[in-house]
């Protein structure tokens, strides 16, 4: 009962702290504080209600629990890492975007294919991944290349998509302009189309930055070495470790964001100009 | 006012519940098969409705582990291997065995012959399917008192997780992969492999079988008279749905075959299954044999470096049930 007070009354009072900090000026620590605050605040009433209600640590782990397995398991938590984000959907990630920017400049280039590869590139974005997965288990082994080939497929359609959308992007003013320069087309493609077209393609980066992660974890659920973070999921579910399933999570949160992050400083970076990133 | 209100809510139900039937919920391990005839069987013949039971089955699957819902309260009994159970007990999730309807272990090891193994030393350096989820430690305990590393270093063997099919073996990704007598041997087969070209190693040959799908529920519950005597007439049904299963064989497998919701079995794989499941179930009366838990403890206790249980089990198994249903 007295854990469930503490949270009442801890709850009660970032919240109203919060709110003054939000109102008060914009320095940038005051800004950082805010969501700071915030998430510390979910994590003090998760393990007070936990505590406090006697949650089954099979029901629901308090963030304690998770934290201690997650410093005690940081070996085993690095190599699931690697194989799951560095080999699965990082390499997928690298080949399925690379190859939908380029599959998206020819089909800017030929009616055939934008006729032809558009709708199939549909097609198979709307392939379920519990469906993929085994098939390219069967096809590309039971280690990471299977994986990277799962987040090959999910990331393509979305960035594909968005390219094309990209490259239409650029005004018939502008395009007039290159030809009147006498610019040939990968003149044109390379000065103004393809920049023109990046705040759609990052837009489609950042779409599949969070797909590949999800995509190599799920990916892993259908056969694996005996390592990854679907693994480890899978296996630990079967004796009840749920504290190692939720450092688990905690990792994949943790590298999906980075990730995000990543990728929205390299667009804050390349797409300067453009007036979404202005101050 | 809770206290009111719950014992209002008793007494609604006991008014009006004085002849309705009891409603108990049974967790299956796996999909709706063969696997399960007896629970089935009961059902459609009627033997759960001679005892005032209304039992709803509901089926598993790859994504369903049956110690997390009954510790989430979603079923009264499940069906579960006893060291997957037994894991679970330690983790604290008190479950209790109240019968044990399958004798012995379906459980082997498939290997394509021309991997030139023929005996469990020719493991080393091989690749082998596993499945995980639970059903992992009857082969790690294997593994270890064979001697033998399972992470992958030199002299051990390389441990692949497979789906629930044995694609690894048919594509040669494996060497050997983990099969039920009665389920995945059979998809081998079906796939057009001869028998001859297959070497099996049964668990139960081998001397390392644990005991599979028994009946667990909450060591909590069985305290509760109400719930004890529901539990009574549950196992009383089930063994006699069990016992009709064995002796109808293809019968049983028909009405298997009527309970499945996704149409994916078919009337030659559950009659085969039926077939085999029979020989396992042969030899229980339900109760559980004690010196069939003592093995299953041991060699989970002897699990080498990681062993599956730290501590010999108390109270994880119990007669209470079989004792009164089986008189």
């Amino acid at each position: 009962m007295s854990w469930l007070v503490f949270v009442l009354v801890f709850w009660l009072a970032t919240w109203v702290l919060n709110a003054r900090l939000a109102l008060a000026s914009g320095h940038r620590a005051v800004r950082l504080a805010v969501p700071l605050l915030f998430g510390i605040t979910l994590l003090v009433v998760w393990e007070g209600v936990v505590r406090g209600l006697a949650v089954s640590p099979i029901i629901l782990p308090p963030p304690s629990a998770v934290a201690v397995k997650f410093a005690a398991s940081l070996p085993q938590l690095w190599g699931d890492f690697v194989q799951t984000f560095v080999r699965g959907a990082l390499a997928g990630y690298v080949i399925g975007c690379g190859a939908a920017v380029l599959t998206a400049v020819a089909i800017d280039r030929s009616v055939f294919l934008q006729r032809g590869l558009l709708p199939v590139g549909n097609f198979v974005a709307a392939l379920p991944i519990v469906g993929i997965a085994p098939i390219m288990v069967m096809w590309f082994g039971f280690d990471w290349q299977s994986k990277a080939a799962v987040v090959v497929v999910m990331v393509f359609f979305p960035v594909l998509v968005n390219t094309v959308a990209g490259l239409a992007a650029s005004e018939a003013m502008q395009r007039d302009l290159m030809a009147t320069y006498a610019a040939s087309y990968r003149q044109s493609l390379v000065k103004l189309r393809l920049p023109a077209a990046m705040p759609f393609i990052f837009n489609g980066l950042k779409i599949a930055a969070t797909l590949a992660l999800i995509g190599a974890i799920v990916a892993e659920f259908f056969g694996s070495p005996t390592r990854g973070m679907g693994f480890r999921i899978n296996a630990e579910i079967g004796q009840l470790g749920l504290d190692m399933i939720w450092a688990t999570i905690a990792v994949a949160a943790l590298a999906g964001s980075a990730f995000y992050g990543l990728v929205a400083l390299i667009e804050r970076w390349v797409t300067f100009w453009h007036p979404s990133q202005r101050n | 006012m809770k206290k009111v209100l719950t014992g209002a809510f008793l007494a609604a139900f006991a008014a009006g519940g004085a002849h309705a039937a009891d409603d108990v919920t049974l967790q299956l391990k796996w999909v709706t098969q063969a696997q399960f005839a007896g629970y089935y069987v009961a059902a459609a013949q009627g033997f759960y409705a001679e005892e005032n039971l209304n039992v709803t089955i509901l089926p598993g699957g790859p994504d369903v582990a049956p110690t997390q819902v009954i510790a989430g309260g979603g079923a009264d009994v499940v069906i579960d291997w006893m060291p997957s159970a037994l894991a679970a007990r330690e983790k604290g999730l008190a479950l209790v065995n109240i019968a044990q309807p399958f004798k012995s272990s379906g459980m082997m090891l498939t290997c394509l012959k021309e991997t030139g193994i023929t005996s469990p030393a020719g493991f080393a350096d091989k690749t082998l399917g596993v499945w995980f989820g639970g059903n992992e430690y009857p082969f790690l305990n294997w593994m270890s008192s064979l001697g033998l590393a399972t992470d992958g270093s030199a002299g051990g063997v390389t441990v692949l997780k497979q789906g629930f099919n044995v694609d690894p073996l048919l594509q040669k990704q494996a060497a050997c992969v983990s099969t039920m007598t009665y389920n995945e041997y059979w998809q081998v087969i079906d796939a057009g492999i001869a028998p001859e070209d297959l070497v099996t190693f049964k668990y139960e040959d081998q001397g390392v079988a644990t005991l599979e799908d028994g009946l667990y529920v909450m060591e909590d519950k069985l305290t509760d008279p109400a719930f004890a005597d529901k539990m009574v007439r549950f196992v009383r049904a089930s063994m006699k749905g069990w016992k009709w299963a064995e002796a109808n064989p293809d019968a049983a497998a028909m009405i298997v075959l009527e309970n499945d919701a996704t149409g994916a079995q078919t009337e030659t794989h559950q009659k085969r299954m039926m077939g085999e499941i029979a020989k396992l179930t042969a030899g229980s009366n339900g109760a559980l044999d004690e010196a069939d838990y003592q093995r299953t403890v041991d060699k989970l206790l002897a699990g080498g470096s990681d062993p599956v249980i730290s501590a010999a089990p108390v109270g994880a198994w119990t007669h209470q049930i079989t004792d009164l249903a089986l008189q």
